[in-house]
């Protein structure tokens, strides 16, 4: 039975992760990401709950165990199925669009997050009761709960290649049922009969008629699919999202084209990936001398030289790439991380393999590999219009401090970085986006940032250029030359005067040029302190160059812009800080609030709680640091982050199986928290720096590197939840269990949200130290009575 | 819903029609006082369209109560009837006369076309998405906007049978400007284009002809002056 059991839970947990991802695909494609990550993180405090609703019933659920324990895991699975019926009211009944004008949306959004919310409940209170019966055996269910979700992250890796995102809850609704049929107890036959029927016949049903996901109309894939005879031509499903190439005879992309341009923009067919703009296919063709950016600030570049080898980072749809090939590039290499773009592209487009190379990988690391580039195109920074934010808690370490750092040494002698901003108001990504320039060539040694930076400005982008060698007079004559045809404006280069910036586009007022005349200065840190965004350079520890709120600013901007505007202003951190107040209110509310009027067993219970409380938020807080600072030293966003995932998971899993060997006394359970803040303290202090002096060597070496320093704290880690479990499990016939679950689960969730808060304000090492700290606190805590079992 | 409710609600919807009329038009006048004079907009024949126009027969029956609020609301099809103030502020800034011929790109729901309407002789109004186009049309034609000409079609063309045009109005925002449109303004003409998402317009790019040459300006309809220094207006 108990292996069994231990199976089922394994089978059980990678269920619910596989869920958990699928979701939060689905709601990707439906709505947006931020959205996604908000529902997600409130569907998962049923794991909080479910703690609540043990301590409650408790004893009538471990009366009833035949029925309830595999009963529960039957109803995750029908609850899976059930959701994807209703898939038309959970991912369409709110557009994230409307949530901040119609009430009608924020209802339907409560109500997404309530059904979503039971799979995850049902599934941790099976998983929460089967601890409670087998407290003694918890080291081994818990070992079955942590590799299972590992193993359900790398399930979700091949399954998301080869299936459609409203295919897949019916693959993962086979797993929980899996779960409960492996548990089928002649005691009570033919209520789990009739719930793993309906289930199986929920499951057929979804696999012979997927219903349709609903997609906000708001999408930029909604809104092109509103064009005459618009269709979607080729689909295909990977662990990157969904990806659909449309073609529509209205569907044209030139970007802050010139105003001069007198031709015709060319009829493009275009990559969406989840429903947001990828990028237009292009061809790559080697006889076209003249391209249609030409006509844009993107040219800059070719107008001061004519690069050889060319460096184009997270190429997407391969835009630049085809603009260098225009400009005669010997040698591009476009590295662009999404494999199922890059096949689509390769597949749709001829590709002169002599001259352009497209490698799937993280531009970041890429740029460790090659020599030198004559020219290194970045991507376009921000969005059409400014609606900027929408990337601020996404990790870009290709614009931070030390990205820029490595570009410049990656120059060739007259080499030069390129990168293109849309104008935005107020001022943000351009600001930042030269304050970083500045910085990587102070850094490179450069005493005078200004003879090194060029920049043209466009009805609404802005160029900027940083050159090795210095901007000469030569080129600033070719900069005069080609605004002048162009219509553009000169924005930067040595010796610019005030009257040469404002020819053809002209600003309300001169703001924008004073700061940027600033960010040149000396004193720029001055600006840096004053401005009421965030534009000073990004850094490794805190990646996020997108986001830009000033929490001590929030007041000004609504005052300025309007409550209801602010949220379109800067809504991606915005989100992030909403997630964090309304899940430490729901858990407040359904699960401490219910548990302040349950009575808690034993004397000095705070103790234990906290100690579950602490290890619940130290060892998220350490995962997520782990997981987003190896995602850049193993160069792989995907497969980095599930094998760092998978591997803690599967080291944690290992030391709980072997925690009830190990973890015998007092002392042994003091020495394994004092190892585990000494380890996280040194991964505070010196996890930047080892990540960034072994970014160079080969991925295999990479890979023993990261589970060399994942293995040991995750393994200890991976020991302190069943120790305490079990030392609850000799008190008061375990009544504490469900409470410990409750907390931990609830602060697990909590933690997620604020640990990403603290990374954009305070860095990633000092998410590492209160993770250290969260184990010290544990420590002391097992120094009370209720751990009186490890005290000889 | 039974008949005695259906008869009951008609009545009701009777008496109270004046009462409701009277409402939307003290609400509009209270819109074009709090939220268009207040900022600063002074173009009289704009002020007088924006208090003729009814904003509430352009929005959904569920969004009447709220349709002179100071914000944009839904229309459907990924679009929205923008903000009464942008409305405004677009229109004031192409300075529209009697006698002008304007073009408007992205007919929506119609409203701006029906404020040009008041003050010009003739709008020229291209949908592309035809549900919206279709509904816009009839709409304006049960209103009695006979100088408007709704066509459904690709804007980016422009309608160079009509051209030259004295101002072009494009009310969805494109991450370029159509050549086929510049070439369409006459010279002196001014082309308006709003930059941002339709929830939050913060920036309207205002383009000039004029003797060859094109000049944009950014014109912000709300002025950001960061803390660090002191506003410095050039105009």
């Amino acid at each position: 039975m108990k292996r069994r059991l231990s199976f089922s839970i394994g089978l059980l947990s990678s269920g619910l992760v596989a869920f958990q991802l699928v979701l939060m695909q689905i709601l990707s494609i439906s709505q947006w990401d931020h959205f996604a990550y908000m529902v997600i993180s409130v569907a998962m405090l049923g794991f909080g709950a479910s703690g609540t609703s043990l301590a409650f019933l408790k004893k009538h659920l471990i009366r009833r165990q035949a029925v309830c324990l595999p009963g529960f895991m039957l109803l995750t699975s029908a609850s899976i199925m059930g959701i994807l019926f209703m898939a038309g009211l959970v991912f369409g009944g709110f557009d994230a669009y409307l949530v901040f004008y119609e009430k009608k949306n924020l209802w339907g959004l409560v109500f997404s997050y309530f059904i979503l919310f039971i799979p995850f409940f049902t599934g941790a209170t099976a998983i929460g009761l089967s601890y409670i019966i087998y407290a003694k055996e918890i080291g081994k269910l818990y070992f079955a709960d942590l590799t299972g979700s590992a193993a359900g992250g790398l399930l979700m890796l091949f399954l998301f290649w080869h299936f459609s995102p409203s295919a897949l809850p019916c693959i993962i609704a086979c797993l929980p049922l899996a779960a409960g049929l492996l548990l089928w107890s002649r005691k009570a036959k033919i209520p789990l009969a009739i719930m793993g029927a309906v289930t199986v016949i929920l499951i057929i049903a979804g696999f012979l008629n997927p219903p349709e996901i609903p997609v906000s109309q708001y999408k930029s894939l909604s809104r092109t699919l509103l064009l005459p005879d618009a269709q979607v031509v080729e689909k295909t499903n990977s662990p990157y999202g969904e990806l659909k190439r449309v073609e529509a005879p209205a569907l044209r992309y030139a970007p802050g084209l010139s105003l001069t341009y007198s031709g015709t923009v060319p009829v493009r067919e275009v990559l969406f990936n989840n429903g947001n703009w990828f990028g237009p296919l292009v061809p790559f063709d080697t006889t076209l001398t003249e391209h249609f950016l030409d006509y844009s600030t993107y040219a800059l570049p070719f107008v001061l030289d004519k690069p050889g080898k060319v460096f184009v980072a997270d190429a997407g749809s391969g835009l630049l790439a085809s603009h260098a090939l225009t400009h005669g590039a010997q040698k591009i290499i476009a590295v662009e991380s999404n494999q199922a773009a890059v096949d689509m592209i390769t597949r749709n487009a001829t590709v002169p393999e002599k001259q352009l190379h497209f490698i799937v990988a993280l531009s970041r690391n890429y740029l460790l590999t090659e020599d030198q580039y004559d020219l290194i195109l970045l991507p376009e920074c921000g969005s059409f219009g400014g609606n900027s934010g929408i990337r601020a808690l996404e990790e870009q370490y290709l614009f931070t401090e030390e990205s820029f750092s490595l570009m410049w040494k990656k120059l060739s002698p007259s080499g030069m970085i390129a990168a293109t901003v849309w104008m935005d108001h107020p001022p943000r990504n351009s600001l930042k986006m030269l304050a970083t320039m500045v910085q990587a060539a102070v850094s490179g040694g450069v005493a005078e940032p200004r003879d090194h930076i060029a920049a043209v400005r466009s009805w609404s982008t802005i160029t900027f250029i940083l050159k090795k060698n210095g901007i000469t007079t030569e080129d600033v004559g070719k900069i005069r030359d080609f605004c002048l045809t162009r219509q553009f404006d000169p924005l930067l280069y040595p010796g610019i005067t005030t009257t040469e910036r404002e020819n053809f586009n002209l600003l309300q007022d001169d703001s924008f040029f004073s700061a940027i005349d600033r960010i040149l200065e000396p004193e720029r840190e001055t600006l840096y302190r004053e401005y009421d965004f965030h534009i000073r350079p990004a850094t490794d520890a805190k990646p996020y160059f997108s986001q830009f709120l000033r929490l001590d600013r929030i007041s000004k901007m609504k005052e300025v812009f309007g409550s209801s505007s602010v949220p379109f202003l800067e809504v991606g951190y915005l989100i992030l800080l909403v997630t964090l107040v309304q899940i430490t209110l729901a858990a407040f509310l359904f699960i401490i609030l219910p548990l302040v009027f349950k009575k808690v067993p034993g004397r000095k219970k705070a103790f234990p709680l906290v100690f579950f409380a602490a290890i619940g938020t130290g060892y998220m807080f350490a995962e997520i640091v782990l997981i987003r600072q190896f995602t850049l030293y193993l160069g792989h966003p995907l497969y980095a982050a599930s094998a760092v995932l998978s591997g803690m998971l599967f080291f944690s899993g290992t030391g709980a199986a072997l925690s009830g060997r190990l973890i015998t006394n007092g002392k042994r359970f003091a020495a394994l928290t004092v190892c585990i803040v000494l380890m996280l303290a040194l991964l505070a202090l010196g996890l930047h720096f080892l990540l960034r002096t072994g970014t160079g060597v080969p991925l295999i070496m990479k890979m023993i590197v990261s589970l060399m320093v994942i293995a040991l704290p995750a393994f200890l880690m991976g020991m302190m939840f069943p120790s305490g479990i079990r030392a609850l499990s000799l008190h008061h016939d375990g009544g504490l269990i469900p409470w410990a679950w409750a907390v931990n689960g609830s602060l697990s969730v909590i933690s997620t949200a604020l640990a990403t808060v603290i990374a954009v304000e305070m860095g990633y090492p000092a998410v590492m130290w209160i993770a250290a700290a969260a184990y010290l606190v544990a420590g002391i805590c097992t120094r009370s009575r209720t751990f009186s079992i490890f005290v000889s | 819903m039974s008949i005695l409710s259906r008869i009951t609600g008609f009545i009701l919807l009777f008496l109270m029609w004046p009462v409701m009329s009277q409402d939307y038009a003290r609400m509009r006048n209270n819109m074009v006082r709090d939220q268009i004079i207040s900022r600063g907009i002074t173009h009289r024949s704009t002020l007088q369209a924006m208090r003729k126009v009814e904003r509430h027969l352009f929005v959904d029956k569920f969004l009447r109560s709220r349709a002179y609020d100071d914000n944009p609301l839904p229309i459907g099809y990924g679009q929205t009837i923008s903000q009464p103030f942008i409305v405004a502020y677009m229109t004031s800034l192409i300075d529209p006369r009697a006698g002008d011929k304007i073009l408007e790109i992205g007919t929506g729901s119609g409203y701006q076309a029906a404020v040009l309407a008041h003050i010009t002789d003739s709008v020229y109004t291209i949908e592309i998405v035809k549900e919206l186009g279709e509904s816009a049309a009839k709409r304006l034609k049960d209103l009695g906007y006979n100088n408007i000409q709704v066509i459904i079609g690709d804007g980016y063309y422009g309608l160079p049978d009509q051209s030259p045009f004295d101002a072009i109005v494009v009310t969805a925002a494109a991450e370029h400007i159509p050549p086929p449109l510049i070439e369409q303004l006459r010279e002196g003409g001014k082309m308006i284009i709003p930059v941002g998402s339709q929830f939050m317009v913060q920036n309207l790019v205002l383009v000039e002809k004029k003797k060859g040459r094109i000049i944009t300006r950014n014109m912000m309809p709300v002025r950001f002056v960061p803390f660090t220094r002191k506003e410095n207006p050039k105009d």
